[in-house]
């Protein structure tokens, strides 16, 4: 089983690193929450401890925030058309 | 089943262990999806409450002009990343702000008027573009949910990705990515990520769930992952260091 190391170099202060997650799906949901903003102190406590003690906690940890900051930081934003503006206001203008 | 349990000994034991979990947390969705999308346009009545507010002409003006013009940007970005083509995203943010004019007595004057004309222009959006637009949209939503409720999808809930292999993609392949999603899932994705609503705003936008709004949020997180996957391998960032 335990073919690679990755980390555990010699000390054995740390704990365990942990190379499987038994329950992936329960700990990307809960990352995403916590990403998200949207989680609970009791699930940020579970995910500190994730994070120091399982290896794919880890990988998915920083795989959803790469995600999520490609999406917020890296995709174009666009301007609402000077013209498509104007429009807008005129249109409005002649309502009531 | 001895053998059976050698051999794929790790992912039985995945699954059993799974189920578990999921009863523990049970964070299902409820499954009112026929609700979706509401053929009326819902917005007329906002809330179960929707006292007309009897707002004069220079109040009207002076809402529209300091509440939702100032959100028009965003909205320009919502429109033309639901129809991806400028020409109806216009169409679709002229049709909302005058709406949202038409309907302005049912705004409450100092509340969510992002959260507002987002629902405005979702519901436009269904009601006039979705019909006539152009894309796959045999790719339904209520398909794609069963394909990703399946068994199998349990199995492979998590996509084989890394960081590094996504993070020397440009914004122009992130949205190519985005773009190809079904409709339902690209909006969870745009309103959470690019705009940063809570979940709470999304539901009420939406008209679904809460649980429904994290559910596909999870799906339309996986699939996007697919997709940039299937990116970042073509562009050679995929190492197979399998150590």
């Amino acid at each position: 089983m335990q073919t690679s190391l990755p980390s555990s170099s010699s000390s054995n202060a740390k704990p365990e690193m942990k190379e499987h997650c038994s329950h992936r799906k329960d700990c990307l949901k809960m990352i995403q929450l916590i990403l998200d903003g949207e989680a609970t102190d009791q699930q940020l406590a579970r995910l500190k401890v994730n994070l120091e003690s399982c290896q794919p906690c880890i990988e998915m940890y920083h795989l959803e925030k790469e995600v999520k900051e490609l999406l917020t930081k890296r995709m174009e934003k666009r301007c609402c058309p000077e013209q498509l503006v104007a429009t807008i206001k005129s249109k409005i203008l002649r309502f009531s | 089943m001895n053998s059976l349990r050698i051999a794929y000994g790790k992912r039985q034991f995945t699954l059993t262990f799974m189920a578990t979990i999921h009863e523990v947390m049970s964070d299902t969705p409820t499954r009112d999806d026929d609700q979706l999308l509401p053929d009326g346009d819902s917005i007329d009545q906002p809330s179960a409450d929707t006292p007309s507010r009897g707002y004069t002409d220079e109040q009207k003006y002076q809402i529209f002009n300091k509440e939702f013009m100032p959100h028009i940007d965003s909205m320009y970005n919502f429109a033309f990343r639901l129809t991806t083509d400028e020409d109806d995203a216009n169409d679709l943010v002229q049709d909302t702000y005058l709406k949202a004019f038409r309907f302005i007595s049912s705004f409450e004057q100092g509340t969510n008027a992002k959260a507002w004309l987002f629902r405005i222009l979702k519901n436009s959006f269904i009601n006039d573009y979705r019909k006539k637009s152009k894309e796959p949209a045999k790719v339904d939503y209520q398909d794609v949910e069963t394909t990703y409720n399946s068994e199998d999808a349990e199995a492979e809930h998590t996509v084989d990705l890394r960081a590094e292999s996504v993070s020397d993609l440009i914004g122009d392949e992130v949205a190519t990515a985005l773009n190809s999603l079904p409709v339902d899932f690209r909006t969870v994705i745009i309103l959470c990520d690019i705009e940063g609503f809570t979940y709470e705003e999304m539901a009420k936008i939406l008209d679904i769930p809460i649980g429904t709004v994290r559910s596909r949020l999870h799906r339309a997180r996986n699939l996007l992952k697919e997709k940039l996957r299937d990116y970042a391998s073509s562009m050679g960032y995929n190492e197979e260091n399998e150590d």
